[in-house]
């Protein structure tokens, strides 16, 4: 028996089958298993995606010519000054607030704000809101994104809810203790800031801050740090 | 070209790549993980993977066994971070059960079921040789094992598969 032969016979592959009538059952059997296996596909949610500088990028390439000792030694030099400066420009990525925070980082995720009827999967929203951070119920209207996003140093809740005139995105802010409710703007967005016991909810919405009223309440009824 | 006009040519790469072979990733993730909340999870984080690494991708033909291949990475790490335990499939999550019985052909759900319970060893090059049409070259090289072991672990996935297939087939008969 040659390979071929001795691949037929142990795959069951239907390309490699030795016989019509075992190609025949292989194929069958195989066009169940692939119709089984075709899942639906939710719609895809980009992840927030961090700008990349191309100039500095290193083909493999480049890379791989690059193994000669002498190189070895430049290429290292050049990937700590690379590693420094990539660790600098991040330690110098600041705001000036809080809220300046949240804009930027609403720009970085406009996928999230699609006007959609489908909820988010349960499992996902228990995973980025425990229970520790808020109880959320049917009252919290329709959630149709959710997702961990770090805010200034800490990873939080991220959820767009579907309002009446729009998608309205929330984000829990269990350590970001505010004296008063601060509203903010950013583009075509209007959003408060409120202080929520020990931490605080932005709420950010197209329509005036006043149109979230029910929605603003639902959530500080939610959060789990607000007593 | 300047940074900018770079920087954009590298984005609709991506997008574009991301366009064809995300129902794949998804697909293969779910398989995997047998849960289709971790799989949206794994994708997302190879996607991150596959933004920054994007450069390293010289040819775009060979896209969709770089894209599996970071899938499969991040389903390792997925599961090594939360230390999950492979699931009883008579303790099964909703959105575990959502995998195996999202449709009301029950027969198809019957056959789900049934690769569901697959052990990870015969799932795994199943779903790829089925679902990717990859060869058993290809699945021997992206699991990280012998030619001869793929071959036996697909022969044993297909019989047990086999008896429930025919099973289903013949109560369709008889009805």
């Amino acid at each position: 028996m040659d390979g071929k032969k001795f691949r037929d016979k142990v795959t069951g592959d239907s390309s490699t089958a030795d016989s019509p009538a075992d190609l025949d059952e292989t194929s069958a059997l195989d066009a169940t298993l692939k119709r089984a296996m075709m899942l639906d596909v939710p719609e895809l949610r980009m992840p927030e995606l961090p700008e990349i500088e191309t100039s500095k990028v290193v083909s493999l390439a480049e890379r791989r010519r690059a193994r000669a000792p002498v190189w070895l030694a430049t290429a290292a030099a050049i990937m700590m000054a690379a590693v420094f400066g990539v660790y600098t420009y991040n330690a110098s990525t600041s705001y000036d607030s809080l809220t300046d925070e949240i804009i930027a980082h609403m720009d970085h995720e406009p996928y999230a704000l699609r006007v959609t009827d489908v909820p988010v999967n349960s499992a996902r929203l228990e995973r980025v809101v425990p229970a520790s951070v808020a109880n959320l119920s049917p009252k919290n209207g329709l959630i149709t994104y959710a997702q961990s996003c770090e805010i200034n140093g800490n990873t939080v809740p991220h959820l767009v809810v579907q309002g009446e005139r729009g998608p309205v995105t929330i984000i829990l802010l269990p350590d970001e203790k505010i004296d008063a409710a601060t509203p903010f703007q950013g583009n075509n967005v209007n959003g408060v800031l409120i202080p929520v016991g020990d931490g605080s909810i932005a709420i950010i919405g197209e329509e005036s801050a006043e149109s979230m009223d029910r929605i603003r309440e639902s959530f500080v009824d939610a959060a789990s740090w607000r007593t | 070209m300047n940074t900018s006009s770079d920087q954009l040519a590298r984005r609709q790469r991506f997008d574009r790549l991301v366009a064809v072979y995300y129902p794949d990733m998804y697909r293969y993730g779910a398989w995997l993980s047998r849960d289709r909340s971790i799989a949206e999870d794994v994708v997302q984080e190879a996607l991150l993977r596959a933004w920054k690494s994007l450069d390293a991708l010289r040819d775009d033909a060979a896209a969709k066994h770089w894209l599996l291949t970071i899938v499969r990475r991040e389903n390792a790490r997925y599961f090594e971070r939360k230390r999950l335990d492979m699931v009883d499939v008579d303790d099964l999550s909703p959105a575990q059960e959502a995998l195996i019985a999202e449709t009301e052909d029950e027969q198809l759900n019957e056959v789900r079921e049934a690769i569901y319970r697959l052990e990870d060893d015969y799932r795994e090059p199943l779903v790829l040789q089925v679902l990717m049409g990859y060869s058993t070259t290809e699945i021997a090289e992206l699991m990280g094992l012998k030619q001869g072991a793929v071959l036996t672990r697909l022969h044993r996935a297909r019989h047990k598969l086999k008896e429930v297939v025919e099973d289903d087939a013949a109560v369709a008969a008889g009805k």
